[in-house]
């Protein structure tokens, strides 16, 4: 009982901070209709950089800046030299992330080392919660992921840029013609992406281990919270990420991992065939 | 040209001719993907589930049911078919990205399953098997042993497989499916059943990856889990682009290239994959069209000047 | 009264909010040529995609030769014998002109062959052939499709629609975009056509219309406003408020009507 609820709580706690990475998938496929299979290594990237910041500066905290701004940064680099000449052909973005994926996988292995890493949460102690000592930093990791998805959501619907981003989403000719800048969105969408996930790995990186491999995993998971949720259904890519990774730990508390994985990887098959729009068509403003 | 490697064992030592023989290998998995993305406009980034199903269906074949070589090539083969029918079913009804979002899924789900079924398996260590040393086709009976003898195999095996997918594209099915690819809400309004035509290719193409994986088996004595992960799949997908989508040999240059620069880049440096990288995107923004695809852009304007320049001659000569 | 060629029983289809077809109902007789005009908007090309399959209807059925096609997939439907071109000509483009021609005449066979070489077949390629001199463009045989002009874009779909030897051919908007020389050159060759395949054209081109059609019907916002012979829809007051917008485009009809 004990172990269901901790790995429930873990799975919960985890699930906001995949929603905050698969949200960043979510507007470059939303938007930009790119596969993006280096989304994982944008991830494991912010992981490294937190590392990186932790080793030079001794301070933690700070990572909470320099992650996402680098990623930011980086993010509308690669669309302006990788992404923006390729005109969106489909079939040939997804090349060419994955070629990105390689890149910064092979790129930060040979600059960090092929050694995973460990970094000690700058919160330790536990509280007691629900009969169990619940680590204090998965806590304050889940607020911090809250904080970050509200405020993700504020962006949206209150700044200039964000209304940029649904209309051209919503239409992308006529949001043109009424003079919105839509590649300097799509650019823009593209570093927001990089940086949602830098910041979700600036949050997971206690709780995990960097590695250059770590991309690996998230990849696939943050494209189950989208296509679950629905594509283009923001509030409805986030629902998703918290309840089936609520739903794996649950199933991890009784089965093996790997078991809570194929299972998500089904139904994700099935939303695929059968409901295309995904499950929370109700959600989508 | 054509008999340059039917002449290379006797002409250059015998590692090479094993990473000419691995090239053969993979180019034909490089094949199925080609078959799919150049041929039909479907993007398969789940080939390595049927290269997997070959591959085990060889090694598994062989150490657990005690088949001898045709039986077990046989098995692989059927297998991966089976698997390519069984998932194309679902696969095809999707189009562009939901495509290839899925085959990346059924692959990861089977990739999983075999990492997990260790005790059929051997996960990601894999399984090690020996083969009967001999076998027999028609009258020739030949020693599974001898290197030289292996490569002729799997250079028939492969030639083979490139000589039907040559007379598939230049049948009637060939060109229905190039019409689905090019247009398929057209295609259907002449009449051609877009859907079974498109399960066809994929079966097709499960084929090519079966043979390509029951060939691995059969020659490294070897299955692992590790070769059905997607990364093995997006590979594929690179070599084919690079080597040039829709055109026969193109699967062959592009895995030449990559393996070649493999071989001789890891001697030295270990970190290869940056280069596949690097050479991924540089191919798609620049040369979309590939190796092949571009010499063959090449000569065809190469035939206009020379038609042109044949009509101007002959103005002149007849004013 | 013998069965029409195609008929529809309150043909509805909704999107959304909007209703594009409205409980339509439609007779075609057989050899006549019939156009469908209408503003923009007013569901002709729906009206085309749910009889060629492409939607599915929300309510109502569609009888071919007195057989019902409604919900039949746009494969099944072709091979029963109605073809149509698109309103944004679309062709096969990377395939060559011989090619786009030559797929088309097979398609209705019952599988495509595998592993025959496609050359070898004689018969076909008489076929293509014929149909490009009847089309005029033999000079083009082995270009690609997708570097034609668009007017001989539009001159290859009526190829492609020749070949397939239909029993109905719908028609969307197949001058559209042509030079007037291209235009008469397609007029001819749909005009030949209509002697032998009954024809639904939607058209704009109002002289194209006049000149060519025996039966006019015209809708707006998804229904049959008026439907009859030329002269009758040129003398009907409301098709000249709902259609042309009133007494200045009198004299156009009027001209239309009578060159």
């Amino acid at each position: 009982m004990e172990k269901l609820l901790l790995l429930a709580m873990n799975g919960l706690i985890w699930g906001l901070i995949i929603a905050l990475i698969a949200l960043g998938l979510a507007i470059i496929f939303g938007l930009l209709d790119i596969i993006n299979l280096a989304h994982g290594d944008f991830f494991m990237v912010g992981t490294v950089l937190t590392w990186a910041t932790l080793q030079s500066t001794g301070s933690f905290w700070l990572a909470f800046i320099v992650a996402p701004l680098i990623g930011f940064i980086l993010g509308a680099l690669i669309h302006r030299t990788v992404i923006q000449p390729i005109h969106n052909v489909a079939a040939l973005s997804i090349v060419a992330t994955f070629g990105l994926s390689l890149i910064l996988e092979e790129g930060v292995r040979i600059t960090f080392g092929p050694t995973p890493r460990r970094i000690l949460p700058p919160i330790q102690g536990t509280v007691a919660l629900f009969g169990i000592d619940y680590e204090l930093y998965r806590l304050f990791a889940a607020v911090v992921a809250i904080v970050a998805l509200v405020g993700f959501f504020l962006f949206l619907h209150h700044t200039q840029l964000g209304t940029w981003m649904r209309a051209v989403r919503h239409d992308r000719d006529t949001a043109v013609a009424m003079g919105i800048p839509a590649q300097r969105v799509y650019m823009l969408t593209f570093a927001i992406g990089f940086a949602l996930a830098a910041l979700g790995g600036v949050v997971a990186a206690p709780i995990t281990t960097v590695d250059f491999r770590g991309g690996v995993d998230i990849l696939p998971f943050c494209f189950m919270a989208v296509i679950i949720g629905g594509l283009g259904n923001l509030p409805g890519t986030a629902a998703a990420a918290i309840l089936l990774s609520f739903l794996e730990g649950v199933i991890q508390s009784v089965a093996n991992p790997t078991v809570a994985r194929i299972s998500s990887l089904v139904l994700m098959s099935a939303v695929l065939l059968l409901r295309p729009q995904g499950l929370f068509k109700g959600l989508t403003r | 040209m054509i008999s340059v490697p039917w002449s290379i064992p006797a002409l250059i030592n015998g590692f090479w001719v094993s990473v000419i023989a691995e090239i053969l290998i993979w180019s034909l998995f490089a094949a199925s993907v080609n078959l799919l993305f150049g041929y039909v406009g479907l993007l398969s980034f789940g080939q390595a589930l049927y290269f997997g199903f070959g591959m085990y269906g060889v090694a598994i074949g062989i150490s657990d049911f005690g088949l001898s070589f045709w039986p077990a090539f046989g098995l692989g083969v059927a297998a991966a078919m089976a698997m390519a029918l069984i998932t194309g079913i679902f696969a095809v009804r999707l189009t562009w990205h939901y495509f290839a979002i899925i085959t990346l899924v059924f692959s990861l789900i089977f990739y999983f399953l075999a990492l997990t079924n260790k005790w059929l398996t051997g996960g990601d260590d894999g399984i090690n098997f020996t083969l009967p040393p001999t076998f027999s086709l028609g009258g020739i009976t030949g020693s599974l042993a001898d290197h030289t003898f292996q490569y002729f195999f799997i250079l028939a095996t492969v030639s083979m497989c490139f000589w039907l997918m040559h007379r598939l594209i230049c049948s009637p099915l060939g060109k229905a499916l190039l019409a689905i690819r090019d247009n398929d809400v057209r295609a259907s309004l002449i009449g051609l059943n877009v859907y079974l035509l498109r399960l066809v290719a994929f079966v097709m193409a499960g084929f090519l990856a079966g043979v390509a994986g029951a060939l691995f088996a059969l020659f490294g004595r070897y299955a692992s889990a590790t070769y059905m992960f997607y990364h093995v799949s997006g590979e594929a997908v690179v070599w084919a682009i690079v080597g040039g989508a829709g055109t026969l040999f193109g699967p062959i240059v592009g895995t030449t290239i990559f393996i070649v620069v493999r071989e001789i880049v890891s001697s030295h440096w270990e970190h290869h994959s940056l280069i596949v990288g690097v050479v991924a995107i540089l191919v798609v923004i620049f040369a979309p069209k590939g190796v092949v695809g571009l010499w063959n852009e090449w000569l065809t304007r190469l035939a206009e000047r020379i038609d042109r320049a044949s009509i101007k001659s002959e103005l002149r000569t007849n004013p | 009264m013998s069965e029409p060629v195609l008929r529809t029983e309150q043909l509805t289809k909704r999107f959304g909010g909007l209703t594009a077809v409205d409980n339509l109902s439609f007779r075609l007789a057989g050899g006549r040529l019939h156009a469908i005009i209408g503003p923009n908007g007013a569901g002709k090309t729906t009206f085309f995609n749910l009889i060629s399959g492409l939607l599915t209807s929300d309510g109502g059925r569609v009888f071919f030769h007195g057989r019902e096609i409604t919900g039949l997939k746009p494969h099944e439907i072709s091979r029963l014998g109605i073809k149509r071109t698109l309103q944004i000509k679309s062709v096969f483009p990377r395939l060559s002109v011989v090619d786009n021609l030559w797929i088309t005449s097979q398609a209705g066979r019952r599988f495509p062959h595998p592993f025959r070489d496609a050359s070898r077949d004689r018969a076909s390629r008489e076929k293509v052939e014929r149909t490009l001199e009847q089309i005029g463009m033999s000079s083009l045989a082995q270009r690609q499709a997708g570097t034609l002009s668009y007017g001989d874009v539009a001159l290859l779909e009526i190829g492609m629609a020749l070949i397939s030897e239909p029993r109905l051919l719908l028609l969307d908007e197949p001058t559209c975009g042509m030079s007037p020389a291209e235009t008469e050159r397609a007029v001819e060759k749909i005009c030949e056509l209509a002697r032998a395949i009954d024809i639904v054209i939607i058209e704009h081109d109002m002289e194209v219309v006049f000149a060519i059609a025996d039966d006019i019907t015209v809708m707006t916002q998804g229904a049959i406003l008026a439907s009859g012979n030329p002269e009758e829809i040129a003398a009907d007051e409301r098709v000249r408020e709902a259609y042309l917008g009133g007494e200045e485009e009198e004299d156009y009809v009027e001209e239309a009507a009578h060159a």
